[in-house]
């Protein structure tokens, strides 16, 4: 079934003001953004938890709620499926009652029926009878979710549903999340503001920021293309800088930048043609910078974007190292005491003893310069 | 025991018994209302259930007879039509011991409500119930446990009134005289056999009362 749902929502709190709008269709739509940007809130207006003051909220062509029309349909009636950060389960409840719990107009039979096929799909078939409080928090995550799904939801909410989950068991429940929620086929919302959970769960992403969108794409396409300084700077991206324009052309833009000029690509999705002299935003990924072997003849084709700089501070995440570089040109380092945070693998940290050599050579291919526009 | 102390107790517990039905009718929803709804005149409503917590008995008593005695504002009308009164009858302790019960069941239930998850509310609504619906499935079971705990405290302290019943329910051996009246009685009187053997079974009651919600209040966690 193809779904397709629009939200407009204004509302108005003391201190905050969310104004959004964006759409949907198939699949897992993630808010990404950080604590406090609109998100939660959105949710609760989506399910009419919340009234929003004005908007216009449709799924699949059933008007939810619309201000205009003064529409506003009640939370029991809106057939939509919600899981809660805590996941909410009703304690004093079996798990088939909680499962159970939306299906009270069917007659018994049915509703036995029907959860024990959400039971058996979401593998809690031997926990029928089990309070929530003897479940573990994975078992109780399925069982929030087999209760919002059991009512054939028209589109599932789901607010921040690994964040109660500890480090190990979450990166196993987002990979489990996904295969069921792609399994379920139901259209989904979910709130996180963990860029790897938006990423790994999302087919499209609506980054939020002090109650506004500011970039709805596809999930590749933000990864890659992240539309503006402020989206760069919600996703945690490092290496945010700004530059002057000197040429631009369909397919390369060409930076100053600290006495250098960078050549980067310009995006092949976007003509983006800014004129000589126009400020620019871009940010180059730590990952990518390349650090020049000394030992080895230089293969220039191999090497763009050259630089030399010394290592003026370096931080050891375990299995990589963070170095901040600070570039040999004359002039201020644009971020504080340093020009560039350079990430290398633990391993090549100690082949090329970095620990001793502080002067470097690197280069950064054209393509991982990303530019921004505002 | 006497034939006046077996009436005596035999008048409190049904007293207390009916002052606690008619506390769980009212408190339980009033508690509910007070802790989930905001409306007009909340706080006076609650302002005034709570008096009797802090008032002297005597002037709570007073209050109703000002309210329901033969000439008071319900109480009048109420005998110039039918020439009855609630005075000085059996009803009259009920009441009383229902008014100062109330709060004791009010405050403790109002807690254990405000203390449910408000999100699992949330849950049920989107789950297609109506706010009257997940008031009796998920938020009162929830609060199960305070609201029994109040409702024993109201048990045990509609069967310990004294003041309020005097004022609206009189003194009158047979009819109105509970327990609590009938040792006073006694002691004035001099018959401190009588007055022993009343003390010792009220306080057997009441800690059979108090054995058996602590029962309750373990079941129920």
């Amino acid at each position: 079934m193809r779904h397709r749902f629009s939200v407009e929502i204004k509302k108005q709190l003391p201190g905050f003001a969310l104004d959004v709008s964006w759409t949907a269709g198939d699949g897992v739509a993630v808010l990404f953004g950080p604590s406090g940007a609109g998100k939660t809130l959105t949710l609760q207006c989506l399910a009419g938890l919340i009234r929003p003051d004005a908007g216009r909220v449709v799924i699949d062509d059933r008007v939810l709620f619309d201000a205009a029309a003064g529409v506003n349909l009640p939370p029991q009636q809106r057939r939509v499926g919600y899981v809660f950060q805590s996941y909410a389960l009703f304690p004093h409840l079996t798990v088939a009652g909680n499962v159970g719990f939306g299906l009270r107009d069917r007659s018994r039979s049915e509703r036995e029926r029907r959860v024990a096929e959400v039971l058996e799909r979401l593998d809690l078939g031997g926990l029928a009878d089990r309070r929530p409080s003897e479940l573990s928090g994975g078992q109780r995550q399925r069982v929030a979710l087999g209760r919002a799904l059991a009512i054939d939801p028209a589109l599932l909410l789901l607010d921040e549903p690994l964040s109660a989950l500890d480090a190990p068991l979450r990166r196993a429940l987002r990979d489990e999340l996904r295969s069921i929620l792609s399994g379920w086929g139901t259209a989904a919302v979910l709130v996180t503001h963990d860029f790897t959970e938006a990423y790994r769960l999302a087919d499209r992403i609506i980054v939020y920021e002090n109650g506004r969108v500011i970039q709805a794409a596809p999930r590749s396409e933000l990864l890659w293309q992240p539309a503006s300084e402020a989206v760069a700077r919600v996703m945690g991206l490092r290496n945010v800088l700004h530059g002057v324009v000197v040429k631009s052309m369909p397919d390369r833009i060409q930076i100053a930048w600290r006495g250098h000029t960078l050549e980067a690509v310009n995006s092949p999705t976007r003509t983006y043609l800014p004129p000589p002299e126009t400020p620019i935003a871009f940010f180059i990924r730590p990952e990518y910078v390349r650090l020049v072997r000394k030992d080895r003849s230089l293969d220039a084709a191999h090497h763009m974007n050259r630089m030399r700089g010394t290592v003026v501070g370096e931080t050891d995440f375990g299995t990589v190292w963070s170095l901040r570089l600070r570039l040999d040109t004359p002039g201020e380092p644009v971020q504080g005491d340093f020009d560039l945070e350079v990430e290398v693998p633990h391993l090549v940290y100690e082949i090329l003893e970095i620990d001793r050599d502080r002067q470097w050579d690197f280069s950064i291919h054209r393509g991982s310069i990303h530019v921004l526009p505002t | 025991m006497s034939l006046d102390a077996a009436s005596a107790l035999g008048l409190s517990i049904r007293v207390a018994i009916a002052a606690t039905v008619l506390n769980a009718l009212i408190g339980i929803p009033l508690a509910y209302l007070l802790a989930r709804r905001s409306f007009r005149g909340r706080a006076l409503v609650d302002l005034v259930v709570t008096l009797p917590l802090v008032l002297p008995p005597t002037v709570t008593g007073y209050y109703l007879i000002v309210l329901l005695g033969r000439r008071g504002w319900l109480g009048g009308p109420v005998y110039a039509l039918t020439g009855w009164s609630v005075a000085f009858t059996w009803y009259a302790a009920v009441i009383a011991a229902t008014v100062m019960a109330l709060p004791l069941l009010v405050r403790t239930a109002r807690a254990a409500i405000e203390s449910v998850d408000r999100e699992l509310e949330k849950a049920a609504f989107t789950l297609g119930r109506s706010e009257w619906r997940t008031a009796l499935e998920v938020t009162l079971p929830l609060a199960r446990n305070g609201i029994v705990a109040g409702l024993v405290l109201a048990f045990a302290r509609a069967l310990g009134e004294f003041g309020a019943t005097l004022m609206l329910a009189g003194n009158i051996p047979g009819k109105t005289t509970t327990v609590p009246l009938a040792i006073y009685t006694a002691v004035q009187t001099g018959e401190m056999n009588e007055a022993i053997l009343l003390v010792l079974a009220l306080t057997a009651l009441s800690c059979l009362v108090l054995v058996l919600a602590g029962r309750l209040g373990a079941r129920a966690t």
